[in-house]
């Protein structure tokens, strides 16, 4: 009883699926609005309807247990799982890279003088401030890590020479 | 109008429903009792976690911290320390932090090392700042990695010691090996990290020459903010969050559940930033001419050829991965010179490869089976 719920709801997943592909279709190659009025359910009034009508069947064929509720868990899992693997294999087309990074570009094109103009204004703030700017803290972070990096030669350099001291003594 | 009313859809199912009143038997009844019982307690956990929110404690192994770098630190886990080679565990840089290896207590595959009497270090590159901007891939495999990989082998007074780099540690690691003879390396795993890059999904698509210029990026930003790099692993899946925030409604009952995914979730927002040459190198050499696999690298001076790795190699790969998927962390057992190599390919994802239930049952037995008689 549940395999078959669940084939049922798959079955139905796929209907309106479909339905609903083909309702955009349908919007998207209209050029003229042939209703007079828009009709917001137009698209999703066929999902909601044989929804709500296999679910009232399943209601009045069995009784209502939460194995409903896993059912429908499910359904919405393999729903997502679906619209995951639609987009991947929309991601993963030349076009959609080519697309974002298109996009990414004009916007590092955008951002670069402005970037540039504000580190500028800010630094001059700070300095009128007289207080130490981004770079200048940085700086000073940078010379400490190469401080660092001069003592551990140093410790490395005495670690050898104590090495070949003990090697040379005799025992 | 040739519209119908929401109100009539409704009226036709709830008259579906009444001409044919279902008999509900106790079991029936328990069952809703039961699923009753689990809302409450959803909604007590919805109100304990928006009210008021407990940092999660992770990271539950005891450790000392050995050895500092600028950020990077390297820490020695206890254990009864039953096999005398040490094993440094070196994982991403950026990104993400370190602590989903030893996330919770009876569920992280730190802890499990540990148990099974692995000398355990952790390399935690840490948390880079814009003074740090210049620091290199080169940097960290011939400065830094040969540095920590000294203090593991003094102090454990250990002779050799057993390399496992996971995701980018593991290219990153592979290349040290490669280039340190004098780094005396028993073993070495590659667990989920990519090393033909000609085969590495979506990223090697969306950071491909032709469609990402990494000088540009690199030259305005200077790093990578943290944001950027969330907006990436985002894009890779982007129907991630709906399915977490699914599972967590519909587990929200078991409170064993909710600690995990607090501790989990904190994790999966705390992004890293990547240094900016880093970034660049690695974009780069990496996913952009694929210099690894093709041995065209030059580290320090050094040319980078896999085939001089020669001691055992053990690899690790995952079904689900959409990060570094299988293929391209395969490449790794053809291109080193070691006569005893073996690769496994192991169910789950990227993460869930090394952290979590599936984990447990699968990876780490695997991991630790394989290196026990070899430590």
């Amino acid at each position: 009883m549940v395999d078959t719920s669940a084939n049922q709801l798959f079955d139905l997943w796929k209907k309106q699926l479909e339905e609903g592909t083909q309702a955009w279709a349908r919007l998207v190659s209209q050029q003229v609005p042939v209703a007079p009025t828009p009709d917001p359910w137009a698209f999703w009034r066929p999902v909601l309807d044989q929804g709500l009508q296999t679910w009232a069947k399943l209601f009045a064929q069995m009784p209502a247990t939460p194995d409903l509720l896993t059912q429908w868990k499910q359904f919405l899992d393999q729903w997502i799982e679906a619209w995951s693997k639609v987009l991947g294999q929309t991601m993963g087309t030349a076009e959609f890279a080519r697309v974002m990074g298109q996009t990414l570009d004009s916007f590092l094109v955008a951002q670069a003088p402005m970037k540039k103009a504000m580190d500028q204004q800010v630094e001059q703030a700070l300095q009128a401030l007289n207080l130490p700017s981004r770079s200048q803290v940085t700086a000073v972070a940078k010379q400490i890590v190469e401080l660092e990096e001069r003592i551990e030669r140093l410790e490395d350099g005495i670690s050898a020479i104590l090495r070949r001291l003990s090697d040379k003594e005799p025992k | 109008m040739g519209q119908e009313r929401l109100a009539d859809i409704v009226e036709r199912f709830t008259h579906g429903f009444a001409a044919a009143p279902p008999t509900a038997s106790p079991e029936t009844i328990k069952q809703w009792q039961e699923e009753l019982d689990r809302n409450f307690r959803r909604l007590r956990n919805l109100h304990a976690m928006v009210a008021s929110p407990a940092e999660p404690k992770t990271g539950p192994t005891p450790r000392e911290e050995i050895y500092k770098k600028n950020k990077s630190r390297l820490y020695r886990y206890g254990s009864s320390r039953r096999y005398k080679t040490p094993l440094l565990f070196v994982p991403n840089l950026g990104i993400s932090r370190p602590y989903i290896f030893d996330l919770l207590p009876n569920g992280s595959f730190i802890e499990h090392m540990t148990r099974e009497g692995f000398d355990f270090y952790l390399l935690d590159w840490g948390v880079f700042g814009p003074e740090d901007n210049d620091l290199t891939v080169d940097e960290c495999v011939t400065k830094i990695l040969p540095r920590m990989a000294k203090k593991a082998l003094e102090t454990s007074g250990a002779s050799e010691l057993t390399v496992l780099g996971y995701c980018m540690g593991a290219p990153v690691s592979a290349c040290f090996v490669a280039t340190h003879p004098e780094i005396p390396v028993k073993n070495y795993i590659n667990m989920a990290g990519p090393i033909d890059f000609s085969k590495v999904g979506l990223f090697g698509l969306w950071l491909a020459k032709e469609h990402f210029n990494v000088d540009r990026f690199v030259d305005t930003f200077g790093a990578v903010p943290a944001d950027m790099v969330k907006a990436g692993f985002k894009l890779i899946k982007p129907t991630m969050d709906l399915s977490t925030n699914l599972n967590l409604w519909w587990n929200l009952w078991n409170d064993k559940y909710v600690e995990g995914f607090q501790a989990l979730n904190k994790w999966a927002n705390e992004y890293v930033a990547f240094p900016g040459e880093f970034f660049r190198q690695w974009v780069r050499d990496f996913y952009q001419d694929n210099k690894l696999y093709r041995g065209e690298l030059v580290m320090g001076g050094r040319p980078v050829r896999l085939s001089n790795i020669a001691c055992p190699v053990f690899v690790v790969g995952a079904k689900e991965d959409y990060i570094a998927p299988p293929e391209c962390v395969r490449a790794l057992v053809d291109a080193v010179g070691s006569a005893e190599k073996e690769y496994v390919e192991l169910p789950g994802g990227h993460i869930s490869l090394i952290a979590g239930r599936g984990a447990s049952l699968h990876c780490w037995p695997k991991v630790s089976g394989w290196l026990a008689p070899r430590s």
